[in-house]
């Protein structure tokens, strides 16, 4: 029973399991003909592992960044970057998330990481909120898809910045602790103490068996969010939704609460949010704009599987009426 | 030696994921999910998933008495090594779900029903209003040259460079022929306006997958030039209850991401065998561009005079034209 007999096993599993997961395309397409479902559950299939198979790389980056972040970033580290005072600190977060190009589903692991190494919770959640809403793939295809007009995609920019801090701030006067479900709390002290013991190889090694970790307790939030997501596009209809309002405030509602179903990529809503623009005031087009970035369906169940469910809900509501609040105030200039 | 069977469950999981990937690659088939210029992070992340197989097989096996990791404190975190329950059991089905369904269920081409779900009508019509609300609005902002002739514009030297239209001319496109730049849909600036003044100049407009989302949308943001013109097309076949028996639209997914954020483009036509053609059959058509409307809102209809049934193309989806 020596080191040879481990490597071999581990070897001879590996190879199994390849060997399986390839026999599972001959027997997909076998089975395939066996039975039929409904059209409309085959589209709603498709859609959700669209969405699926544009976010899981971006998940994995963002796991991957976690776990880097568990074995080589230290509590002192971070005590050191983190201004004492709260509202530089909210600032400061604000402005790394925006230089930050993360899209909302890969950031959600990160920030969780942070927040379990001893970043406050409003700084987390200010880097949360400006990491998927301003990048320079949103700005550039917020400015196509609004016809090359720059006035859309910088009111999106400077707006969702000013949004982010507000609510930061707020968390940072009414939220105590870190919120972190205690299974999503393992960063403990010992573990850095130990992990300045070992050597750089096995420090990779904890990284990605840290990631591997990571992954499993994000990946099933993440696909029952986009499962809830396609199964909207597919039963429910865009003029239902749209029916509901023609007010200002209505109107902003509708596109927030179309921006929070759709679960659209932020990379990507652009598109969707300017077909909309003749249907409704440019305020009701930069809430789905400025909103779907902050949270939607699929990000609820993500961040579920990080924070205190009462903290997402709260986080949830907040996010909805300062955006709408803000929105509402400023109409004049958009 | 100790076997650690969730171990060895989240390594297959793993190991499938890369499997699933790589597969829609080879096959093509991820073409129907997501936009091909974004395949690169796709690949980046079968390749991640393989990383993370061949680090979590070594987590198998254990020797008896080794510890896990460095797991010696008590948090809760889950390493896999607690025992199996309930909740696990409905954890794991979750993620073998996706699994399931994407070796099972083939890929579907996005159809009318779906259409019908984005308010195909409100998002058509919605375009052509919004430019006219623009035009009365800010009547300086959009430079709108004169219109010189209705539709047949012979195309004047002066206003191109002469060298580029000698030495490249463009080979008509015949619509049965696959589009090679269609799949990653760039073209050089130096093409990109090639193809603009010829959509400008010429009296028939002929849409291709490459060109169609740049040229749908000028079409609608200077509607007044091309009306009266020739415009080819394809699409699938859309109805509304309120159309007319005549009346159709011949629509295509536009697809900027993923399939979830793809939105509809296409032209209402009008022609008088409308009714006898079923919805979500691919129609290839000719016609001329007109000014109508549809529940009180201007929009361009065609007037087909030309058609013929097509089969699904094999890129059913069209993608945003990019210049490098």
């Amino acid at each position: 029973m020596g080191r040879r007999t481990h490597s071999f096993l581990i070897d001879f599993t590996g190879v199994i399991l390849v060997g399986l997961a390839i026999s599972m395309i001959t027997l997909g397409n076998t089975i395939e003909n066996w039975f039929s479902v409904s059209s409309a559950f085959q589209n709603l299939n498709t859609i959700f592992l669209s969405i699926l198979i544009e976010a899981v790389p971006f998940v994995l980056i963002g796991v991957l960044i976690a776990g880097f972040i568990q074995i080589f970033i230290t509590e002192e580290h971070i005590q050191k970057w983190i201004p004492k005072n709260k509202f530089l600190a909210v600032t400061m977060s604000c402005v790394v998330g925006a230089a930050f190009p993360a899209c909302e589903c890969g950031i959600v692991p990160i920030v969780r990481r942070l927040i379990a190494k001893g970043v406050p919770i409003y700084a987390g959640i200010g880097f949360l909120l400006t990491g998927p809403l301003i990048n320079p793939i949103v700005i550039f295809s917020t400015y196509m898809a609004f016809g090359n007009d720059f006035k859309i995609a910088a009111m999106r920019m400077i707006l969702g910045f000013a949004i982010a801090m507000i609510i930061a701030l707020i968390i940072s006067l009414f939220v105590k602790g870190n919120q972190l479900k205690p299974s999503a709390l393992h960063a403990n002290a010992n573990t850095n103490k130990e992990h300045h013991k070992q050597k750089f190889s096995q420090k990779i090694w904890g990284m990605l068996t840290h990631s591997v970790d990571e992954f499993f307790d994000m990946v099933k939030y993440l696909i029952i969010g986009a499962f809830l997501a396609a199964a909207v596009q597919v039963y429910v209809s865009s003029e239902t939704l749209l029916g509901i309002g023609t007010g200002v405030v209505s109107s902003t509602l509708v596109m927030m609460g179309l921006a929070y179903v759709l679960s659209l990529c932020s990379e990507a809503d652009a598109f969707i949010g300017a077909s909309f623009r003749n249907l409704f005031p440019t305020t009701a087009i930069m809430g789905f704009l400025i909103y779907g970035p902050m949270i939607d369906l699929k990000n609820t169940f993500m961040m579920l599987s990080v924070f205190k469910a009462r903290f997402v809900f709260f986080f949830v509501a907040l996010v909805t009426i300062v955006v709408l609040s803000v929105l509402i105030l400023v109409q004049g200039i958009l | 030696m100790i076997f650690h069977f969730q171990q060895a469950l989240r390594a297959y999981i793993l190991i499938a994921f890369t499997v699933f990937l790589w597969h829609l690659h080879y096959s093509g088939e991820i073409t129907k999910y997501i936009n091909p210029k974004y395949e690169m992070i796709s690949h980046i992340g079968a390749v991640i998933f393989l990383l993370l197989f061949i680090v979590q097989v070594g987590r198998i096996w254990t020797k008896k008495h080794e510890h896990n990791e460095h797991c010696h404190h008590d948090h809760n975190h889950d390493h896999g090594n607690t025992p199996f329950n309930l909740k696990k059991l409905v954890s794991y089905a979750i993620v073998i779900f996706p699994l399931a369904t994407g070796y099972l269920l083939p890929a579907k081409t996005l159809d009318a029903s779906i259409a019908a779900k984005k308010g195909t009508m409100l998002v058509l019509s919605g375009k052509a209003q919004e430019v006219s609300n623009q035009q009365a609005n800010l009547p300086d902002v959009i430079e709108t040259p004169p219109v010189e002739s209705d539709n047949t514009t012979q195309i004047d030297p002066e206003l191109n460079n002469v060298d580029e239209y000698n030495n490249e001319n463009i080979p008509p496109i015949d619509d049965n022929v696959q589009d090679p730049n269609a799949y990653s849909n760039t073209v050089s600036e130096e093409k990109y306006n090639e193809m603009i003044s010829e959509l400008e100049n010429s009296s028939v407009i002929e849409m291709t997958a490459q060109n169609y989302s740049a040229f749908y949308e000028i079409i609608n943001r200077d509607l007044s030039q091309y009306i009266g013109k020739t415009i080819k097309f394809k699409g699938f076949v859309y109805k509304e209850d309120g159309f007319t028996s005549n009346q159709l639209v011949l629509g295509q997914f536009l697809v900027t991401h993923c399939v979830a954020d793809a939105s509809i483009v296409g032209f209402l036509s009008e022609f008088d065998e409308a009714s006898s053609i079923d919805v979500d059959t691919w129609v290839q058509a000719e016609g001329i561009i007109e000014l109508g409307s549809y529940n009180g809102v201007e929009m361009p209809i065609v007037k087909v005079n030309n058609w013929k049934v097509i089969g699904e193309p094999d890129q059913p989806y069209l993608y945003s034209l990019y210049t490098n």
